[in-house]
């Protein structure tokens, strides 16, 4: 029972963080309807801020959010005004081979300045546990890192919802065209969108660091994942992105301990094959025609 | 005047065959394995460095395999056919080297494998492939011999990276535990870049084992440790069979104290010029050398040694391989046939530990640095 419920808490952190990473991609897709697949090697570069922003500067990986959120979101703004916005028109193959080229290019350029090098951040706290009970205890960085996560996306939904500029980017997801004639600046839109699911990602990277490690191909690993959580909410949906990323969590944790580590892929997999089948567009997407 | 053009039309005719002596490298020098393949490009290229300051005539042709065997195989057909080497050094990983030695056998390229694990590469009677370091049966059983000669442990856990490295060391270190009468209580293979242990390792601790027995790469070797004493974990021992266990990364961290692994090479060890390449290589790339680095380095030293002699006749090459005897970084080195193996080198492991931050061979005996610390200390 102790290592069910351990094995639940610890899918439930993890997919918090996997979760920030799906927000990001969702939020791109929902206002773009452009796939990004340098997601991951967005969140590779926030981890990569992190470390050195914690081996050089000596800034704790968590307050390293504070720095790495707003130079994400500045890069990503930067990224589509230069180079994605050009594509938007363009047919869908070409807006995936600009992406996927530009994950290369970070993560080769990343390559050439660190070698390709494991990177870990050293803490204090990287092992230490918070009891919940005599069997049960939790990673207390990841419950931090799922704090934080969970306040992130707390704003970011309200944000969203409440403030103008929100209302103009869910405006823009929903329909471009319509949105323009209504007098929002669409893509002024777009390079907010971009920049906040470059923050988010970048943000997702700083929380793993102190948990996890980095180098410079390990954005394709969580591109997939991020991509599979976006499908499996439902494509554009924030809500679903967070319960897709918190439930493939759940099923990876779940799975490594009643089949087998090796198989937890298929169960996340399987998972992902039963939802597309009976809600062909996710947990809580709206189909679109 | 005609003194003069004799000589140069000498040099020149000399300089041709020698040229067409070219050494094909197939390395994993991008990719997810790309760190550890950074060590055997090192590696050979401080045996480059050495064999030019020689005289050697060398020309290497270099080969990125990016960790995947498809692209290793097409690198090894490239070489052999539109390069014309002679020999090659490689590929770094298991699955890479087992695809690429059956197609050096088709080619007949004689290939010298510096320090991939899987058994089975040297053990399916193919003649033109030799390999430099011992394989993963040898990890397995020197870690639980020494595990055996330390304490009385009974149960064992494994978990190991579902690769063929992974797989294959595990596998022979089962057959070995159990002639052994160690009772298996866990057996958790996971995928690669997996970054969550937790789970499993909760898994294994409800099982309650003596020893836990890794294979994993550096970054998830890191992971595991700091996981595990998240979990609280607590064998009488942690034995890391190779790869990232031996890695100054994994040494960095305070959760890898007194892990046990074994590795192919240490520059401690009294093996002739082994201190000598460990301070010449931290000068040069100013990193801690791996034994990756020493199997990669004597691998060419050999490789090219005996390529002088071949005349750029592949199969001189190899007989030259299956016939000579070195000694070197590596200790002896001779590529002999024994246990089901065809020109495998014999080579000697050592098991370290992890003590201070810094590896100390613990076993066997006579090259020990330090007394070993058993059972594993308790958490804090």
């Amino acid at each position: 029972m102790s290592i069910f419920l351990y094995s639940l808490i610890s899918g439930i952190l993890t997919g918090g963080v996997y979760a920030l990473i799906g927000i990001g991609l969702t939020l791109i897709f929902g206002v773009m309807r452009i796939i990004n697949f340098a997601h991951g090697d967005l969140m590779m570069l926030g981890m990569y801020g992190t470390y050195l922003l914690s081996t050089f500067l000596g800034v704790d990986p968590f307050v390293s959010v504070l720095l790495v959120f707003p130079a994400m979101f500045l890069f990503g703004g930067l990224l589509q005004k230069a180079l994605i916005n050009r594509m938007l028109t363009s047919v869908a193959q070409n807006q995936i081979l600009l992406t996927i080229g530009l994950g290369l290019i970070l993560s080769n350029t990343v390559m050439l300045i660190f070698t390709s090098d494991y990177k870990t951040v050293t803490t204090s706290y990287a092992s230490s546990t918070l009891k919940l009970s005599e069997n049960v205890s939790v990673s207390a960085p990841l419950l931090v890192a799922f704090s934080i996560t969970a306040a992130i996306t707390a704003g970011l939904y309200w944000f969203l919802q409440k403030t103008d500029t929100g209302q103009a980017i869910r405006a823009t997801a929903q329909d471009r065209d319509a949105a323009r004639l209504m007098g929002i600046n669409v893509s002024r839109m777009s390079i907010l969108a971009f920049g906040l699911g470059s923050a988010l990602a970048g943000t997702a990277g700083a929380l793993l660091m102190p948990t996890t490690y980095t180098f410079p191909q390990i954005g394709s690993v969580f591109t997939l994942k991020a991509f599979v959580i976006t499908v499996l909410g439902g494509m554009g949906s924030v809500v679903g992105a967070t319960l897709g990323g918190i439930l493939i969590g759940i099923a990876e944790s779940l799975s490594a301990v009643y089949i087998s580590s090796g198989w937890k892929d298929v169960a996340v997999f399987v998972l992902f094959l039963l939802v597309l089948l009976f809600k062909p567009s996710g947990l809580l997407g709206k189909s679109r025609t | 005047m005609w003194k003069r053009l004799l000589v140069l039309g000498f040099t020149f005719a000399l300089s041709s065959t020698l040229a067409a002596q070219k050494i094909g490298v197939i390395n994993t020098m991008t990719g997810g394995e790309a760190p550890i393949g950074e060590n055997i490009t090192n590696g050979i290229k401080l045996a480059e460095e050495d064999l030019k300051k020689r005289g050697f005539p060398l020309t290497l042709v270099w080969e990125d395999d990016t960790g995947k065997a498809q692209i290793s195989m097409s690198a090894m057909e490239k070489l052999a056919s539109r390069d014309q080497v002679i020999g090659v050094v490689g590929p770094y990983t298991s699955a890479c080297a087992n695809a690429v030695a059956k197609r050096a056998e088709q080619y007949k390229v004689p290939l010298l494998v510096p320090a991939a694990a899987k058994e089975e590469i040297t053990r399916q009677g193919l003649k033109y492939v030799f390999r430099m370091n011992a394989p993963a049966d040898k990890y397995a059983s020197s870690l639980i011999d020494a595990a055996l000669a330390l304490g009385k442990p009974r149960s064992i856990a494994f978990i190991y990276e579902n690769s063929d490295f992974g797989t294959s060391t595990t596998a022979t270190a089962k057959t070995y535990v159990a002639s052994k009468g160690i009772q298996v209580v866990a057996d958790e293979p996971y995928p690669k870049m997996n970054a969550d242990y937790r789970s499993t390792l909760a898994k294994i601790k409800s099982k309650n084992p003596d020893l836990v027995f890794m294979v994993s790469y550096v970054a998830d070797a890191i992971l595991i440790m700091r996981q595990a004493k998240e979990v609280g974990l607590q064998p009488q021992a942690f034995l890391g069979g190779g790869a990232g266990f031996t890695t100054v990364e994994f040494a960095r961290e305070t959760a890898s104290s007194s892990v046990f692994s074994c590795t192919q090479w240490t520059d401690d060890v009294s093996w002739p010029g082994a201190k000598d390449f460990g301070k010449r290589y931290r000068a040069k790339f100013g990193k801690e050398p791996t034994y990756h680095a020493a199997c990669a380095y004597e691998s060419m030293m050999i490789m090219a040694g005996v390529a002088r002699d071949a005349g750029g006749n592949r199969d001189k090459l190899r007989e030259g391989l299956k016939n000579g005897k070195w000694s070197g970084i590596m200790g002896d080195v001779k590529f002999a046939d024994f246990d089901g193996f065809t020109n495998q080198n014999a080579h000697q492991m050592l098991v370290q530990q992890l003590q201070g931050g810094a590896y100390e061979t613990v076993f066997p005996k006579q090259f020990a640095t330090k007394p070993s610390v058993y059972p594993f200390p308790k958490w804090k």
